[in-house]
Parts: structure tokens; sequence; C-alpha cells
């Protein structure tokens, strides 16, 4: 037994010790390692045939051509009818299509898949023709029946993002190449609405193969989740070869990709929550692209021989919410006290508590949308007099006690809780005292937030698609108003005008209507928008056309090894 | 044949005993002020009722609790712990995913631990209050008291961004691909490949996670096995060796050792235990995608299978942890066999 366990003490320390004296640089290994299967494999990776899948084996040959991408993790799906997080979107780009997609830097939809699109002189149908040269990776033609299927199949999924196609009736197909869009009502986001990852377009034979189905009851009867978490199935200029959730998933090129391609042949993505193992990754060469860093550590970066930081503003916002109920809200259901607290915000101070790049929107619609009425003056925009006589007229002379209930989520790795205590300490000047009641999303502030039970609460929204559109949440009567039961009741002509904007689909009357609805809401909006987030993204400067983008983060589709 | 009998009691016991976290942990999971359906759908789903309903279903969260209690434990006794709300795969495969990275890293701390923790007791207790035991036994307060998370930034900070002697986080460089799993342990199925340079690359890997684990560990094993060793060299017998002129190395190696081991095994066996159930915070900052993240991102999204899977899991390492303990005290130890 003694023996035994010296034995057994003696090849620990031995391995532990192996272990250290090899340590002299983990990069330098693994570069020798790449270099050997380099030798050994030759310069070019060799296309597979069609239909075969690239191996997943790295170091992939022309290692160099690896690009490893860290980024928070907090998703549960990659079958595209279920994407709906933000995170999931920067791969789902890669592998799938979709009818329209954002190139970066432009703000209108970019035909992708389709070669031509006309509406009806209603606005309800519209007809689409697809371009002709495009395969999916299977090597299979993408035809009109793929999209029919891939739309039907998000809508009858009942996922998360089925909203998306809520208004869509029914997609018929007319030729392989041609299909049309039957709408309930005209909708000026349509297009928007195709850009998102759940609207890619699937190669429907090997969906089906997998269990999928675009039926009614697909909601029961699709079984395909499960092949496509873990593989892809679309047209995209990459493969998912292989996905292990919060470790990481590995994309490939997809040799049967019909339109031009990078020369990046594999993605390693890297599911890294916390920014400073990003930062420390991206300076020690070991990550490319670091998508989730914050202030302290883009400091950290800064001067880096190696590295380019960008800060972009994103249409991530962040609000204080009173609740209109007296019964819920108290005191700040009372718009005298809400003008008072909207006057008493400085918001400056809150561009510096949420980063550089930070802004702040005039109202709920983002600086970057249409229609948006631009950045509040934030050097001016406080008044502190003014709010203190506000707040006498509304009957509180003194201030009052007031709670605030208060997420364990961040915005853009901003917590909840530093918004919180600057409005505390911005409150604290008018004499409203306010006691900071921190709670779990999960622990009960989520289901309290989404039924409208907040009475004072600080939230942020990330928006669902990219078209100003998706902030009519906001209004009166619609589901983010109801979070602070802002009803309909008395704003009926505010919903006329909704409705005017949601089917108004020439963009310049579009944009007019919605400053004008802007104008409506001004002095009643139980919100207050406190600042628009600003990305913090890092990358290597061995890589071209890195940017980030709110539709994808960075689009995957643009990046070069220089 | 004595110990066969305990071996099966123990057993017997032990499913008693799973029986019951899985029955506590269920209700307490049902306590939390919080609805998995409002967790992971999203407000525009949830203001559809047929989504709403087909989500319930899908999870079994339409039945009363009782009855999602009645449904589980049968399940559980067909070894069928769910699927996860939050990644919709088996939580028996997120398990068999995660358990290895965990068990890896665990079973490497412990190794750390009891080994520098042995040699450090055992050089402390023989320099009895010269220097060397004054800084072996601040060496051991340090590592009990330094907290896991910030030990673990600090390391990392120094060790792998400034000096850049140690990997970052994660099993692997990037340079390399997962071994192809055997046992789900990348250093020994590094070597089964016969790949070397992953090998060394994956035991890198393990070296950070690795100490800062075995801190807190390797401390508790320093002290108590410096205090064992002193009573033990204080006894008759180790008396009557020293006046038969006994070498010091050898009466500590062949008359001491022994003995003072036994206390040593059982804080090795809980330390291992802690180890198991403890990782949460240390495995994502190293983003080792072991049971402690899994179980971290389940909290989070209110994944009800997940927390009572990992749950069930740690309660189970305990457990056979403890029954390992108890049968090494009689390998060890002949008087504890007898009795």
């Amino acid at each position: 037994m003694k023996k035994l366990l010296a034995l057994l003490i003696a090849m620990c320390m031995v391995a532990s010790l192996a272990a250290c004296g090899g340590s002299g640089s983990s990069g330098g290994d693994a570069t020798e390692a790449a270099a050997e299967t380099e030798a050994a494999g030759g310069d070019e990776a060799e296309a597979p045939a069609e239909g075969e899948e690239a191996e997943a084996e790295a170091p992939a040959e022309g290692g160099d051509n690896t690009v490893v991408i860290a980024v928070i993790s907090g998703f549960s799906a990659m079958d595209p009818a279920y994407v709906y997080e933000t995170t999931p979107t920067l791969m789902v780009n890669a592998c799938y299509e979709t009818l329209y997609k954002f190139d970066t830097g432009v703000d209108t939809p970019q035909p992708c898949l389709v070669d031509s699109c006309e509406f009806s002189e209603d606005g309800k149908d519209v007809t689409m023709k697809l371009k002709p040269e495009v395969k999916f990776a299977s090597g299979n033609d993408m035809t009109s029946a793929d999209v029919a299927f891939s739309l039907m199949r998000l809508k009858n999924i009942k996922g998360n993002p089925s909203f998306l196609m809520d208004n869509v009736e029914s997609v018929e197909v007319v030729d392989d190449d041609t299909f049309i869009i039957h709408q309930t009502t005209a909708d000026s986001s349509l297009l928007a609405k195709l850009t998102y990852g759940s609207c890619s377009i699937v190669d429907s034979a090997i969906v089906k193969e997998n269990g999928g189905t675009d039926a009614e009851d697909a909601s029961t009867a699709d079984t395909a989740r499960d092949y496509l978490d873990t593989t892809s199935a679309g047209s995209g200029m990459y493969i998912m070869t292989s996905y292990v959730p919060d470790e990481e998933m590995i994309l490939e090129k997809n040799y049967n990709y019909w339109g031009e391609q990078t020369n990046v042949d594999k993605y390693i993505i890297r599911f890294e929550g916390d920014a400073n193992t990003q930062m420390m990754g991206l300076k020690a060469g070991d990550v490319d692209i670091a998508l989730n860093l914050n202030d302290d550590t883009m400091d950290e970066l800064e001067g880096a021989e190696n590295v380019t930081t960008e800060n972009t503003p994103t249409k991530t916002i962040s609000f204080i919410m009173m609740n209109e109920d007296p019964e819920i809200g108290g005191p700040v259901s009372n718009k005298l006290v809400q003008q008072a607290i909207r006057l008493a915000v400085d918001y400056e101070g809150m561009q510096n508590v949420c980063g550089r790049g930070a802004i702040t929107p005039k109202s709920i619609f983002q600086v970057g949308f249409l229609g948006s009425a631009g950045e509040l003056d934030v050097a001016t925009a406080r008044d502190l007099d003014k709010a203190k006589a506000l707040l006498a007229e509304a009957g509180y002379p003194d201030g009052f006690d007031i709670d605030l209930p208060v997420s364990d989520l961040d915005m853009e790795g901003i917590p909840m809780l530093d918004i919180a205590q600057k409005v505390k300490e911005d409150l604290s000047e008018i004499g409203i005292n306010v006691n900071i009641v921190q709670q779990n999303w999960s622990g009960g502030y989520g289901d309290a937030y989404r039924a409208g039970d907040l009475g004072f609460s600080v939230m942020y929204w990330g928006i669902d698609y990219n078209d100003p559109n998706v902030q009519l949440a906001f209004l009166p009567g619609e589901s983010v108003g109801l979070r602070c039961r802002w009803q309909a009741e008395g704003y009926e002509p505010v919903i006329e005008k909704m409705n005017e904007i949601i089917q108004e689909t020439d963009d310049t009357a579009r944009g007019e209507k919605l400053l004008e609805i802007q104008d409506m809401i001004a002095d009643d909006c139980p919100w207050i928008v406190v600042a628009q987030a600003s990305s913090h993204i890092g990358y290597s400067n061995r890589l071209e056309g890195v940017a980030f983008t709110d539709v994808y983060r960075v689009d995957i589709r643009t990046i070069n090894v220089k | 044949m004595d110990r066969l009998k305990f071996i099966v009691k123990r057993l017997a016991f032990m499913v008693v005993m799973l029986l019951g976290v899985a029955t506590i942990v269920f209700f307490l999971t049902k306590l939390v002020p919080g609805d998995p359906v409002t967790a992971n759908l999203s407000q525009r789903a949830l203001n559809d009722p047929e989504i709403v309903e087909a989500y319930k279903i899908k999870y079994g969260l339409d039945k009363p609790v009782f009855m999602q209690y009645l449904l589980y434990i049968r399940n559980l006794l067909r070894l069928d712990l769910g699927t996860s709300i939050r990644t919709n795969k088996t939580i028996m495969w997120e398990l068999g995913r995660c358990f290895p990275a965990t068990a890896e890293l665990a079973i490497f701390s412990i190794i750390l631990a009891a080994v520098f923790g042995i040699f450090f007791g055992i050089i402390s207790a023989m320099k009895r209050n010269s220097i060397i035991d004054q800084l072996v036994r601040a060496i051991s307060v340090c590592g009990v008291s330094i907290p896991g998370f910030w030990f673990a930034l600090l390391v990392l900070f120094f060790f792998y961004y400034k000096l850049q002697i140690m990997p970052g986080p994660g099993r692997l460089s990037t340079a390399f691909s997962s071994p192809e799993a055997v046992t789900g342990f990348f250093t020994i199925d590094a070597l089964i490949e016969g790949d070397i340079p992953k090998f060394l690359d994956a035991l890198k890997h393990l070296i950070l996670p690795g100490f800062v684990l075995a801190a807190f560990t390797m401390g508790l094993i320093t002290r108590t096995a410096r205090s064992n060793l002193l009573d033990v060299l204080s006894t008759d017998y180790i008396r009557t060796a020293k006046a038969k002129g006994t070498p010091g190395r050898r009466m500590i190696m062949h008359h001491a050792l022994g003995n003072a081991l036994i206390p040593v095994l059982t804080v090795i066996g809980l330390g291992f235990g802690n180890l198991l159930g403890g990782m949460v915070l240390i495995e994502t900052i190293f983003n080792w995608p072991g049971v402690g993240q899994f179980a971290y991102n389940s909290v989070k999204a209110l994944d009800y299978p997940g927390v009572i899977g990992v749950s069930l899991l740690i309660a189970l390492n305990y457990m056979i942890i403890n029954t390992v303990v108890d049968i090494l005290y009689g390998l060890i130890d002949p008087r504890v066999r007898t009795k």
C-alpha cells in the first residue's frame, strides 16, 4: 500500500513538473502543432465532394486562415425557426441566407437571395423571384418550395420568433423561382423582418428527412430541432460542423457556396462570458475577435499594437419605466412627477455610466432608425429647478420615498444596477429618495416586469428586428406599453397613427409619420430613455472587414485575413 | 464478506438518499418565485396562448406540481432525468458532456492538493516552529482563506495575460481539435490518440484552474497532516522508535505517516466532494465546460431539470466518495477493518 502510494505521488509530481516545464509558451506549442499539420497537409484544403461535410479536424490546412471569435453564450437554439437571442444571429448569418440582408453600413434591407421583388397595389401581396444560381451546402438547388417551407415552418412552429410571420397568411409557390407572400395587411417592415436569422431559407429536403414539417401542427409534429441544433442546412458561406453548447462552435467553409467567398477557411466560435477573459485572449493572440468587451477592457487594449478596438452605437436602449396605474406606480404614475423625473436625470452622467460611444436619443425611437428625432442635447436637458417646481405642483414639494426594483441583467456589459444607482443619485437632488431593490430576472423580476407589476424600474430593450416599427411596441396598449400599464384608452389618435405607420410602404412618408407620433406622446410617455448603448469590440489587425452591425453583431461574410 | 455486506448496505442507502435529494430539490425549485415559461419565452410569444400551451405541454409544465413530481420520480427510476428547458438536450446527455471535464479537473486538483498538502504537512511537522514551518503554515492559511474567484482572476491575469507562460481559459488551445471522446478526459483521450502535443496542451490547461481549486483543499490537508503527524510523533511507540535510534525520515515514513494519514483521507474525500460541487465560479472564469458552468446556466434560465440533474449528480458524488473513503480506512488501518 505504502509503495503504491509513493508511486502514485511520484507519478503525479512528474506529470505536474512535465507540464510546468513545457509551459514556456502555449501559443508556441499550438503554432508548432499547426505548422506540423500544415507541412503534412499541403497548402490548400481540398473541396469536399458534393454534399460532403468538411472535416472538423483542427488545425485546418492553412491554419492561419482560421479565425477565433469570443462571444457570450446564453442562447438555447441554433435551429433558425427557434433562434431569437442576439448571439446566434452571428452564426446563423454565416450558415444560412435570408431573402434580404442588411449589409454593413447600409440602413435598408438589400436583396440577398431575391432577384426581384414587387408589391401589389394594396401592399398585401409580395411577389419575389429567386436568384437562379443559389445552391444549398448539400448541393441541392434552392427553389420557391424551400422558401415556402422555411417561412411557414417558422410560423407554425410557434416558437419565440414566430411572431415575425404573424402577418403572413401563406406563401404561394408559383414556379421553381417565383413565389408570392400573402399578408393579412400591408406591412412596411416586412423586408426588415425577412432579414432576421429566423427567416433563413433552409434546405427543405434535408430538414424534412430529419423530422421537419411546415404543417399547421408543426409546434408538436416538427422534430428537426435536434438535427438543426448541431448542424446547418442552409446556403450560407459556412457550414456548422460542430456545436457544443456553452463551449464552442466550428464553422467550416461551404465549398458549394454560390457567391463570392472570403479567404477565411474556418471559424472557431468560443463562448466566453467574461469581458476580461475575452480581452486577455485577444491581447494574447488566442482570440481574433472579441465581441463583448467593456469600457475597462477597452482601456486595457488601448495602444495594443496587434489590436483594433471600436465603439459603435447599438440600437439597444436603457430606460426608466414609470407605471401608469396609481395603485402600482404610486407617485410616479402622476404625469407631473414623470416630467419632473425626466428633467432631473443627468443624461450626460448616464452616458458615462453606459461607457464610451453611448448616446441619448430624444425618444423611444433610436438614433439610426428611419424617423428618429435624433440625439438629446444632454448639456441642456437637465433642469433641477423646473423639476422641483413640477414635483411641488404634483403635491410632492418635499419629494417622496420609492422602491426601485432592478434586475441582475446587463445591457452590453453595463449592469442594470449601475444605471439604477445613477438614477438614485440624480433623483436625490430633487428630494426623491430611491430605495434600490435587487432581484433576479428569473427569480421573479422578469415575471413582474412583463406582467406590468413593477411600479418604478430601470430596464433595457434590444430590438427584435432592424426596423423602427419594432419600437411601436412601446406605445399605449401595445405589448411593451402594457408593461407600465399604459392603456390604449384615450390615445386613439396615437393608435390610428401607429396603424398608418405599419401599413405605409413609402419610407419618406413613414419617416414623417414616425416623427409625428413621437411628438404626440412626448409629454405623456411613461418611459425615459436614459441611453442608447454602444458595442465595444476588439479584433486582431490581421483581419479586415470587421465591423459591428446590430443585426449580426459582426457580418462574417465580409471578414478576410489580410 | 463483511465488507461486501457493508458495500451493499451503503448502495441501498444511496438510492434512498438520492430519492430524498430529488424530492427536496424538486420542490425547492418549484418554490423559486419565477416561471420557466416566462423565463424562456419572449414577450411576443407569451402573448400567444397557443405558443404558451405548446411550450408547457412540451416540458410537462401543464400538469399539477404533484403530478409533475410523480412523473419525474418515475422517469428518474428509469434513469431518465428529462430534457433541458434551456438547451433542448436530455439532461443525461448534458451531464455526460459536462461531467468528464469537471471530473478531470477535480481529480487533477485533488492530486495536486493531496501530494503537496501531505508533503508540506510532513515538512512542517518535521521542522516544527522553524522558518519553514511558519512559511508553510502561512501558505496553508492563505490557501484556505483566499476567495477562489479572486484567486482565479489573479492567476489568470499574471500567468496568462502578463507573463504569458500559461494557456488561457478553456480545455485546449484553438490549434487543437477535441480528441475523440473515449473517457471524456482530454489528457487521457489525447494519449489514446497518441497525440503527445495535444496531451501536453490539455495538461497545461489543467494547471491554472487545478491550482486555484487545489489551494483551499491543499491548505486544509497541510494543516491536518501537520497536526496529526505532530500528535503521532508524540506517542509512546514513536518515542520508543526514537530511543532505538531509528532515523528521522524512516520513522516518519514507516511508522508515523500511516497513522497520521487516516484523518487526512477524510479531508481529501470531503475536499474532492467540494471540488466537484463547488466549481461554479472557477469553471465560469476559466470557461471550463463542466458541471459548474452547466449548473450556473441552468439556474439562470430556471431550467428545473438541469438544476435537479446537477444536484443529484453532486449528491451521488458525495455518497460515492464517502463510501470509498470508508473502505479506504479499512485498507490503511487494519484496526478499522476489524471493528
